[in-house]
């Protein structure tokens, strides 16, 4: 494998969903296929961002007992996984955090080992010291832009230097696949021109389910989010074992990241 | 009609806010501008005002409960008949602010979250007299519950589209409308149908429905007399903070909120949120008390009403029972039955279960108070929209024998 030619992908996955096993095994293959980025995403009962694929993946592990804490031992365990070089991101939603409290919120994802928070409802001028409290853990936050935020949002949201921007390239929800056209080009260099002063990356994502896709957007960008696609390989068709799933999402990733 | 020296507060002390991701952010920002800048134009104000009169059938009445008052032997009891807007409740005083609002900002297409299904049907009653598209999502739950009103709609001419996702119920109509939102909001105005959810739409329906309790204000002058006590039902809060609106500065008045005690006070069991049993916390797009368990995650709610049976409260109203301006009661879901009984028996009008929850209250309160007092219930909404619920409790052989009887009836037409 040729490494300049492997996509830097960011990966999406539930914890406990299906269960608690199989999404280790997931968060195993993520790891191993060498993706630089995995999505930890904490189920929440009201996730109103999220299309049908994720909604109902939350409410599967809810059901298969997630709570907040065993979130944070799942990401200690994905954090120490031998010889990885993957940075993990916790992604969930305000309820969450704010019930933790932000600054314990915070101190448990960075003594877990976290490197990123995206909580795409607590919003750069109404994040209840989110921010704040991140740095002080060494944490960093994620914002969350989407083609119609405007250029003085825009502005206000980098003038806070965040170590990286997640764009979604299109309005909506998540699951939905996004045709890539002139438009995803136009949006990506409203960020990066204001990224690339002070050195800020940029993951782009919505919609990402094929090589294809991956392969436009790997040169404008420095990581691709993939989400809602590796959710419904997961379980479709079911696993046969633990082994077989960690192998199938191994091979889903690298058959994203490279040709 | 409007307080349009600052209509837009858009947080209440520390709840309230606007914490919604960047995708709704826009849609938001538009709104808040278009709604100040509406309320400020003469014109949106008198075409508001005379549909108000004409379509919903405005004012509606205040009626002295004469025999009621009697009865308890306390404070005089009178009774702001909203019920009689056209619709069946408050809610088509907000369904029609912001489908005039939407028309005048160029959308042309409507959604909405219903429960019940009262806002639903003010909303799509709304919609086919202003030549809007509805679609309004309901949980599936709630449409096997409450086929009345989805007919009703259906025959309004929008689209009901039942929602499969959560615990299929208010909060998640709710999520779904954000959703389809979220993609477009361009041509879609989202008519949120009470005083919650992201800034502006506790402040926008806080105004559109202040026409409560800016008619109470006068027709109790008209009588001669100041109320000395308001009480209201709360589910997200409209109707209750559009009665009490007018009077919040007037420290004559106390002003109570009932919210639903269930049919107990475990989590689960009720929809109480304001005695100690809700949670600061920060869900579908705005910090308020919620039902929450230590995760923050959202938990089932129980009302023998589908309008109470929300784990939210609007932002206002959280903010004015933590300062003690509104103090907060709770009903049973036996307490709003005997209400509904009793004010049906004594003053001829049926209440609706969310508004019998303020009226069993009341009841207690006037006692209390005592005679030569004044007190006013918000009858939120009428009661025929609940037959197939209070029928089957009250009455549940003769319900039953009459729906044997037409189904046999359909069957041998077939
Ligand atoms: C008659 C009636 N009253 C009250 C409510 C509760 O809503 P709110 O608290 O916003 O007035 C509803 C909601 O469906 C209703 O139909």
């Amino acid at each position: 494998m040729n490494q300049s030619t492997f996509a830097s992908l960011m990966v999406h996955m539930i914890p406990f969903f299906p269960d608690l096993p199989s999404s280790q095994a997931v968060a195993r293959g993520i790891v191993r296929a060498g993706a630089d980025h995995i999505e930890i995403q904490f189920p929440f009962s009201d996730p109103s961002a999220d299309g049908p694929t994720i909604e109902a993946a939350c409410n599967r592990a809810l059901a298969q007992g997630f709570r907040v804490s065993k979130g944070f031992d799942f990401v200690r365990e994905v954090a120490n996984l031998p010889g990885s070089r993957t940075r993990v991101h916790i992604m969930t939603y305000a309820s969450l955090v704010y019930a933790r409290g932000v600054q314990k919120f915070c101190a448990d994802a960075a003594e877990a080992g976290a490197w990123g928070l995206i909580i795409p409802d607590l919003p750069t001028d109404n994040d209840e010291g989110l921010r704040e409290a991140a740095q002080a853990q060494g944490l960093h936050v994620v914002p969350v832009v989407v083609p119609t935020t405007t250029d003085s949002r825009l502005d206000l949201i980098t003038s806070t230097s965040p170590s990286m921007v997640y764009g979604a390239l299109r309005t909506g929800i998540t699951g939905t696949k996004t045709e890539l056209g002139p438009e995803n080009e136009a949006f990506i260099q409203r960020i990066l021109s204001r990224l690339r002063p002070y050195g800020g990356q940029l993951a782009v994502g919505f919609g990402i389910q094929e090589r294809a896709q991956v392969r436009a957007l790997q040169p404008l960008v420095d990581s691709v989010i993939v989400g809602s696609a590796l959710v419904r390989a997961i379980g479709n068709p079911p696993a046969t074992s633990e082994k077989e799933l960690e192998e199938r999402v191994a091979n889903f990733v690298t058959r994203l990241a490279t040709d | 009609m409007f307080e349009t020296d600052k209509p837009v507060q858009g947080f209440f002390g520390q709840f309230g806010g606007r914490y919604v991701a960047e995708v709704l952010r826009t849609a938001l920002d538009e709104l808040e501008e278009a709604f100040v800048d509406a309320i400020h134009d003469p014109i949106f104000k008198e075409e508001y005002s005379d549909l108000l009169r004409d379509f919903v059938g405005r004012p509606t009445p205040m009626v002295f409960a004469e025999n009621a008052t009697r009865e308890i032997g306390g404070a005089n009891i009178y009774i702001k008949l909203e019920g009689l807007a056209a619709t069946g409740a408050h809610k088509i005083n907000n369904a029609l602010g912001q489908g005039l609002l939407a028309k005048r900002i160029g959308k042309t297409r409507i959604i909405a979250e219903t429960g019940a299904g009262q806002h639903g049907v003010a909303t799509a009653a709304v919609c086919a007299k202003l030549g809007l598209p509805c679609r309004v999502y309901m949980g599936e739950v709630d449409v096997r519950r409450q086929r009345p009103n989805v007919f009703s709609m259906e025959l309004y001419g929008a689209e009901v589209t039942s929602v499969t996702s959560g615990a299929k119920t208010l909060k998640d109509a709710v999520n779904e409308a954000l959703r389809d939102w979220a993609s477009s909001f361009a041509e879609t105005h989202y008519l949120l149908g009470s005083a919650l959810g992201p800034s502006p739409f506790p402040d926008m329906v806080r105004e559109f429905q202040s026409i409560i309790g800016g008619e109470v204000k006068t027709q109790s002058k008209d009588r001669g007399f100041h109320p000395d006590c308001m009480v209201a039902c709360v589910g997200g809060g409209s109707n209750a903070i559009g009665f009490f609106a007018p009077f919040l500065g007037d420290s004559r008045v106390s002003l109570i909120g009932v919210e639903a005690g269930g049919r107990g006070t475990s989590l689960g069991d009720h929809a109480a949120r304001m005695d100690g049993t809700g949670s600061v916390g920060i869900v579908q797009g705005y910090k308020s008390l919620f039902l929450l368990n230590e995760d923050g995650q959202v938990q089932d709610t129980h009302s023998i009403s589908a309008g109470l049976d929300y784990p939210g409260i609007g932002p206002q109203l959280a903010h004015l029972g933590t300062t003690g301006r509104v103090q907060f009661l709770r009903s049973t879901d036996t307490e709003a039955l005997e209400a509904l009984k009793f004010f049906a028996r004594t003053e001829g009008v049926i209440f609706a279960l969310e508004s019998a929850h303020a009226g069993a209250q009341a009841v207690k309160i006037a006692q209390e108070m005592g005679p030569g007092k004044n007190l006013i219930i918000n009858m939120s909404g009428r009661g025929d929209k609940d037959i197939f619920i209070t029928a089957k409790a009250i009455a549940p052989q003769a319900w039953k024998g009459f729906l044997s009887h037409e189904i046999a009836d359909m069957e041998g037409i077939q």
